[in-house]
């Protein structure tokens, strides 16, 4: 077998190697014939629409989908808490007769009075704090002389509240109005906070 | 490349948490405000104030009613009993006063229905207070229910707010009429004779009792 000769394949080799010179109009050449070919069928959506083998990873994919779970459980949640807080959160129907929002339902100051010379502490509980008697807001402080206040924001309306006296004793408001609500044994008093809701 | 893929994971596992726990977060309020009653009280309780809002009435009363009974010891079947009963009141009070009644007027009449004033009377004072140009009857509401619950006849308590919201006493005035009325009981006046007394002068002086 022949050999060939060392000089030619030096000149195929710098052939291969000398720069190919392009023409300053040559990118304007090819995107003219590009524009000049008949468009896809389907257009934009051809990229979307082709066949296309996808790889999928079993552990992110199923990551995946347990976050889209995830995502739409939450979100109808969020929208089915958000439509009960509305419909029943406290002073939420109050706001919704006056045009307003849970968080826009004006509060105003009320005090509490209550003479007790013997009590060693006196709390308010009502409607408008869950008949919860761990509220420090409606915690009454000692006056001296066995007079017991505590100055409170309440929301504008009507609402129902006592007094008790040492944990375990209900006390209605001998000043208020009383309510003869008493399901529970123990009638309660009656406070209508002025607003725009109240009155003429 | 596996450290950063670790990364993504804690992350997208970080996020369904705090979704979740948001999600949780935002339960319904009424669920954890009754939360300290027994599971079929509280089951009950809740139905019962779905139902109040399905008839478009308030459903704040019923869950306060729930929370007071629990608060002052009363078993699961005495709540549930009287959620039900301020239910048919809240109910009762909303036909006496018309659909454009507000929370508190339905909650003021459901009140005095309880003290004993027939439904009659809140639709008459409903009625008495428009005519003299007064928006809302929470006030004469709560007003008739405390006359009753100082021992003044239901008649005779009705009869007296009727003719002071005929009158159109301010709601100050029935505030002040109200005191009065307390303090003449307070001091041994027969209840009846005081309201129809304090009543009169009221009326008399254009609703400025004294």
């Amino acid at each position: 077998m022949r050999s060939i000769p060392e000089r030619w394949i030096n000149r195929v080799v710098a052939e291969l190697r000398r720069p190919v010179r392009v023409g300053d109009d040559f990118d304007d050449k090819v995107m003219n014939v590009v524009r000049g070919m008949p468009p896809h069928r389907f257009g934009a959506w051809s990229r979307a629409i082709r066949p296309r083998t996808i790889t999928i990873s079993p552990l992110l994919s199923g990551i995946a989908a347990a976050l889209l779970l995830a995502v739409t459980l939450s979100v109808g949640h969020l929208i089915g808490a958000t439509r009960t807080a509305r419909a029943s959160s406290p002073r939420a129907d109050l706001a919704s007769d006056r045009g307003g929002s849970t968080h826009t339902a004006k509060r105003r100051p009320v005090q509490f009075v209550l003479v007790a010379p013997t009590a060693r502490k006196v709390q308010v509980v009502g409607d408008f704090n869950d008949w919860d008697a761990t509220h420090e807001e409606f915690r009454a402080q000692h006056r001296g002389g066995g007079v017991w206040s505590v100055t409170a924001a309440v929301p504008e309306g009507h609402h129902r509240y006592s007094f008790v006296v040492d944990d375990s004793v209900w006390v209605t408001d001998p000043t208020a109005p009383r309510v003869l609500d008493d399901d529970f044994g123990l009638p309660n008093s009656a406070l209508v906070v002025e607003g725009g809701d109240v009155g003429r | 490349m596996r450290r950063a893929r670790a990364d993504v994971l804690l992350a997208v596992v970080a996020s369904c948490v705090s979704l979740f726990a948001a999600a949780a977060g935002a339960q319904a309020p009424n669920e954890v405000r009754l939360a300290r009653l027994d599971s079929s009280t509280r089951t009950t309780v809740l139905a019962l104030a779905d139902s109040a809002r399905r008839d478009h009435l308030p459903s704040e009363p019923l869950v306060d009613k729930a929370l007071e009974g629990s608060q002052k010891g009363a078993d699961g079947a005495r709540i549930v009993t009287a959620v039900r009963g301020l239910y048919a009141e809240l109910r009762t009070a909303r036909a006496a006063l018309g659909a454009s009644a507000s929370t508190d007027e339905i909650n003021a009449g459901a009140n005095a229905l309880h003290a004993g004033l027939p439904m009659r009377n809140l639709a008459q004072l409903r009625s008495a207070s428009q005519h003299a140009g007064r928006a809302r009857v929470t006030v004469p509401l709560t007003v008739v229910t405390d006359l009753v619950a100082r021992g003044v006849p239901v008649a005779v308590a009705s009869d007296v707010v009727l003719s002071l919201a005929r009158a159109g006493l301010r709601d100050a005035d029935f505030t002040m009429f109200q005191r009065n009325v307390r303090l003449d009981i307070e001091r041994g006046a027969d209840a009846s004779t005081a309201a129809q007394t304090r009543a009169r002068g009221a009326a008399l002086r254009g609703g400025r009792s004294s």
